[in-house]
């Protein structure tokens, strides 16, 4: 475990929330990015490596862009454009208030993927895979190291996580039943996550206020839609001035472009539900220590809002019974195995019986 | 003015005190449409009428929810909670990341050296697994530091009380009707300041997850209502201050007799469908009829 010095890293004078990042007054110019031709040999031997401690703590403070201000029009400018996209005047209504549309960056998304297989009443059960197992444990276990700043047995500590949450039960089952051989490959991944994460991951100072698994909620349109999430890590004091809150998500799988999608619609709901905006919104990648950073602006929030629109009409419709669109590209259970058509599932279900994630390699 | 600053201005301001003659008005009127429920009651049975059990009774939600209890995280959290932001509050520590695996550690080890249960979780955490034990904590931790976040700790009074027993009430009648509410802070108000003290005109503070329905304002003065009831001597509470963390959302109601009396209104109305829904569908006999919410006592701070 890599503790970060608080004391040392005065050269960045802390604020309130995560520190503010260094000033942009006169300092010492930046190296220039070397040409290839510049790069030594023995540079080009170097191999990347994921950044740990400070560095890593550094890299989600300091974004390059001054931190958003905090301004209270900007909450307002979204929740109208979100309200006049979703009550147009001809527009079919919403669900009546009482019984608001819940929707989560998970159905925004499989609304936007595939209309197709998008499930209109529900949040869709995921099938158990063994990612989806790793993921949940290396959740827990992120959480844990947050919280009380050390793993045990990660395997153990993972599992008795889970244990606690009963919405969790048929996951710990499957768990409990996989064959030795797909045990050890999981728990032989969960470890190498864990340690790496031991290894990486920054203590962080308990000023900064970090809490895990926070939920954010925003009700638009009338109250006849409320946006959900659960962040794994949101750091840094309510906004004063400026915006001061880092949004960060754990995952245990591969890049992928959603991610940032999703992370978008975390700050667009943040923003509605403080009046804030958080400075900054990052995936961190347990398998490969990556951090994928991004600072929020303006226009990253209208898009987030525009998308947003889009999902949530979507996904009335599909409650109504009226989507018309054809399927989407994106869906991975759209995709033809042979014999099959695009966007045509399998007589008497829609599954491909494919794990999630796995490549469409019958894709045309 | 930043939304700390507001929040604190509001809920530090000077307060209204009910007049007696009101008091007794809206006491009568809720003795008055709670008798004649409580007598309709099976023999044996009590119904208990709660913050919870006013916000199913809103959304149509089955009344009579019931799962067996079993210790999960979540009927720690609250409690818990509660002991860090005390323990931040008092200086003991800087934030609730410092403070909430000593605080756990020693209500635990109190527990062991005592066998007296200060928060009724301590066997159950002893016996967790360290994996299972950390998400106790993380859940409590999040819990205090959006409690712990929202408020200007340094402006509030010193007699602030932070969670302690249940308010409750039982009407008067030949079977058993209960009124039961909890505050997360209970913070004497003044005219003046260092005025405050624990006897006199005060503000509550209820933090509640998820977002706040139509009726929430009906839903904090019911807190101030159960609170005056319980202790006829001291002033009703002046105004509630709720808290929705999850929605970043902070309201204010001031108490008053029009709001009590709406709030009277929909205490009747929650304890004649509890009452009601029991009555069609007898459970075992002598059962609270509010479920779903785990003991009082065990979320008491």
């Amino acid at each position: 475990m890599v503790v970060v010095d608080i004391d040392r890293t005065s050269q960045v004078p802390l604020r309130d929330g995560l520190g503010a990042e260094p000033g942009a007054g006169p300092g010492p110019t930046p190296p220039a990015i070397p040409t290839p031709r510049q790069v030594s040999p023995a540079r080009r031997q170097d191999r990347w490596h994921p950044l740990s401690g400070p560095e890593l703590l550094n890299r989600l403070r300091v974004t390059g862009r001054r931190r958003p201000p905090a301004d209270p029009e900007l909450a307002q400018r979204l929740r109208s454009a979100l309200d006049h996209g979703l009550l147009p005047p001809d527009a079919a209504p919403l669900p009546a208030p009482g019984a608001p549309l819940v929707v989560t960056k998970d159905r925004l998304t499989r609304a936007l993927a595939c209309e197709l297989h998008a499930e209109p009443s529900g949040f869709g059960d995921r099938t158990p895979t063994t990612a989806l197992a790793c993921g949940a444990l290396v959740s827990a276990l992120f959480r844990q190291l947050v919280t009380v700043g050390a793993l045990g047995d990660p395997m153990a500590d993972g599992l008795a996580a889970l244990a606690t949450d009963g919405r969790q039960r048929a996951l710990v089952d499957w768990i409990g039943g996989l064959a030795s051989a797909e045990r050890r490959e999981l728990e032989a991944e969960v470890v190498r996550q864990a340690r790496g994460l031991e290894c990486r991951w920054p203590t962080l100072d308990a000023s900064w206020l970090p809490r895990t698994q926070e939920v954010l909620r925003a009700r638009v349109a009338e109250g006849t839609v409320e946006l959900s999430a659960r962040v794994d890590l949101a750091i840094g004091r309510p906004a004063v001035d400026e915006a001061s809150v880092a949004l960060l998500e754990a995952t245990s799988g591969s890049r992928c472009r959603q991610h940032r999608a999703d992370l978008h619609f975390y700050a667009l709901v943040e923003t509605l539900r403080s009046g804030v905006p958080p400075f900054v919104v990052a995936t961190y990648y347990t398998r490969t220590g990556e951090l994928d950073v991004e600072p929020v602006t303006e226009e990253l929030l209208s898009a987030a809002a525009r998308r947003t629109v889009v999902g949530i009409r979507s996904i009335s419709e599909l409650e109504r019974g009226t989507a018309v669109r054809p399927p989407g590209g994106l869906c991975v259970r759209c995709t033809p195995l042979p014999g099959w058509g695009l966007g045509h599932p399998p007589v008497g279900g829609g599954a491909t019986g494919r794990r999630d994630g796995e490549l469409d390699r019958g894709a045309a | 003015m930043s939304a700390i600053d507001r929040t604190m201005h509001g809920l530090l301001a000077p307060p209204r005190v009910l007049e007696d003659a009101d008091r007794l008005a809206v006491r009568t009127l809720l003795v008055a449409g709670l008798s004649p429920l409580a007598e309709q009651q099976p023999v044996g049975a009590q119904a208990v009428v709660s913050l919870p059990a006013l916000r199913r009774m809103g959304t149509g939600a089955d009344p009579l929810l019931e799962e067996p209890f079993t210790w999960k995280p979540a009927y720690v959290r609250r409690s818990l909670g509660l002991a860090v932001v005390q323990a931040c509050a008092t200086g003991h520590f800087r934030a609730p990341a410092q403070a909430v695996a000593p605080v756990a550690d020693a209500a635990v080890e109190e527990w062991s050296r005592t066998g007296w249960r200060t928060f009724h979780w301590e066997p159950w955490l002893a016996g967790l697994a360290p994996g299972a034990r950390a998400v106790v904590l993380a859940d409590a931790l999040t819990w205090a530091t959006a409690l712990w976040s929202a408020l200007d700790w340094g402006a509030m009074p010193g007699a602030t009380q932070i969670g302690g027993l249940d308010d409750q009430w039982v009407c008067p009648a030949t079977r058993t009707l209960r009124l039961r509410a909890r505050s997360e802070l209970r913070v004497p108000l003044s005219g003046s300041p260092g005025d405050a003290h624990p006897g006199g005109p005060s503000a509550l503070v209820s933090v509640s997850s998820g977002c706040p329905g139509p009726g929430w304002s009906e839903e904090l003065a019911y807190l101030a209502l159960v609170a005056g009831l319980r202790s006829p001597s001291r002033p009703v509470p002046s105004r509630v201050l709720g808290l929705w963390p999850d929605a970043g959302f902070r309201g204010f109601v001031e108490i008053d007799r029009p709001v009590l009396e709406g709030t009277v209104e929909r205490v009747v109305a929650t304890a004649a469908g509890l009452v009601q829904a029991r009555t069609t569908r007898p459970g075992p006999g002598g059962a609270d009829v509010d479920a779903a919410a785990p003991p009082s006592s065990l979320a008491a701070a």
